[in-house]
């Protein structure tokens, strides 16, 4: 198995940081208060929540979704998300024909102003190499099945196009308005490796790419 | 070289750093053309996964045209050329234990492509 | 380069291994060193295809075994040193000054 070990307290690891902040610092070359506020903005503002309200806007408003498709950069910029890892985007549509699922092979690249900073299982190497030689056994994985009719469409994101999915929307919310939609829109279901809930209580993760519910 | 500031951070994380590039490039490959990928195998930086090195694929969308990262990585400029989406069978990739309804799309440079 | 980095097809390395509720930032270190990229590369240090190039420089096990963000350490101590912003030796002396200062 390849997983990262485990750091203890001041590690080598945290010490080197410290050490290569504090010089950089003392050099002027950059600004701890610059760091503080470029932490705060990933950690606590930028996130899924923003990729959550771009989908539930294409799910209620057939024009906002055709112009999605057609620039996602432009239509994503309309609700204001954009910048650092976002500036060329591209959305694909999950229809009952094709799901899309999205990796970097290469690396860890992920669309940013839409989804926040991506988690641990993205940038690691067995959700790299398998997505691309087994995508279907990676959904499986994540509790998603996907009928043997239906074209898994890989994107390796390996330039600077950035990708979001457009899951489907769930079947019984068309009383639901924006906000409640965007509640039901997860992280994963934009990455291609979830679904978005369900309309029942407490949502549902498993389900299959039709809607319906396992 | 310029310090970042607390205040000039928000104008940076909602500006960002494009890498497209505003060189009027000729595209190489029109949409719907086939193509085979090159068999490069460089010792510098390159975009250009060894999965698909050699197989043949579709030009399905041009995006444009962008900085070519095998030759800015070193200081050598940036070679602005278009960038395509290429789509790949599974099994074209991985032979056939790959399911007949897998596909893989990747952003290909002009310099990763012959035609067919 | 044919690297350790260029992970697609590859089999045996584990199971994905999802993190439920996964916080954006596991230790304090991660924190300073994601602001620490953005900084320098902000102060135009690197451009990014240098960034990730470094990364691929970077020992295949060492690779493989560590966590996501000392990717980044590596990465940024290694073009800041080539490009003479700082010194390994300085680097080094205040590793073990920091060090010192711990126990």
């Amino acid at each position: 198995m390849v997983h990262p070990r485990h750091n203890a307290p001041l590690s080598d690891t945290a010490l080197r940081v410290k050490a290569l902040e504090s010089l950089l610092v003392e050099k002027g070359l950059v600004d701890p208060q610059a760091l503080d506020a470029l932490i705060d903005t990933y950690e606590n503002k930028v996130g899924p929540h923003n990729g959550a309200r771009v989908v539930a806007r294409a799910w209620t408003d057939p024009a906002y979704k055709r112009r999605l498709l057609e620039d996602a950069t432009s239509a994503i910029a309309e609700l204001g998300y954009t910048g650092i890892q976002g500036e060329d985007m591209v959305v694909v549509e999950n229809t009952p024909e094709v799901h899309n699922v999205v990796v970097c092979t290469l690396c860890s690249c992920y669309p940013w102003p839409t989804l926040g900073l991506p988690p641990n299982w993205y940038k690691s190497a067995p959700y790299r190499s398998r997505a691309v030689i087994d995508p279907r056994g990676v959904l499986s994985e994540f509790g998603v099945a996907v009928p043997d009719t239906t074209e898994v469409r890989v994107w390796d994101s390996n330039a600077e196009l950035r990708y979001l999915v457009l899951p489907m929307r769930p079947e019984g919310t068309e009383e639901m308005n924006e906000n409640e939609l965007a509640g039901l829109i997860t992280r994963d279901s934009m990455i291609g490796t979830g679904l978005p809930k369900t309309r029942a209580a407490g949502g549902s993760a498993k389900a299959d790419t039709q809607g319906r519910r396992k | 070289m310029p310090v970042l500031k607390a205040d000039m951070v928000e104008t940076l994380v909602n500006t960002g750093a494009s890498c497209r590039a505003d060189a009027k490039v000729a595209p190489r490959f029109r949409c719907g053309e086939r193509i085979v990928v090159r068999n490069i195998n460089p010792l510098h930086h390159t975009r250009l996964p060894r999965y698909v090195r050699g197989k043949r694929g579709t030009v399905e969308r041009d995006r444009g045209v962008f900085v070519f990262p095998d030759t800015n990585a070193h200081g050598q400029g940036h070679k602005a050329q278009h960038v395509y989406s290429v789509r790949f069978t599974g099994r074209e990739l991985w032979g056939p234990q790959a399911s007949e309804r897998d596909v893989l799309y990747l952003d290909l440079w002009d310099d990763y492509m012959d035609p067919v | 380069m044919n690297g350790a980095h260029d992970l697609g097809g590859m089999h045996g390395l584990g199971p994905i291994g999802a993190e439920p509720n996964e916080p954006v930032f596991h230790e304090e270190w991660e924190r300073r060193m994601f602001g620490l990229f953005i900084a320098a590369f902000a102060g135009g240090h690197f451009n990014v295809d240098e960034f990730r190039h470094a990364i691929e420089r970077m020992n295949p096990a060492h690779y493989l075994e560590s966590p996501y963000y000392e990717h980044w350490l590596h990465s940024c101590e290694t073009l800041l040193v080539e490009s003479g912003a700082i010194s390994r030796k300085e680097l080094d002396a205040r590793v073990a000054k920091l060090e010192k200062e711990a126990k």
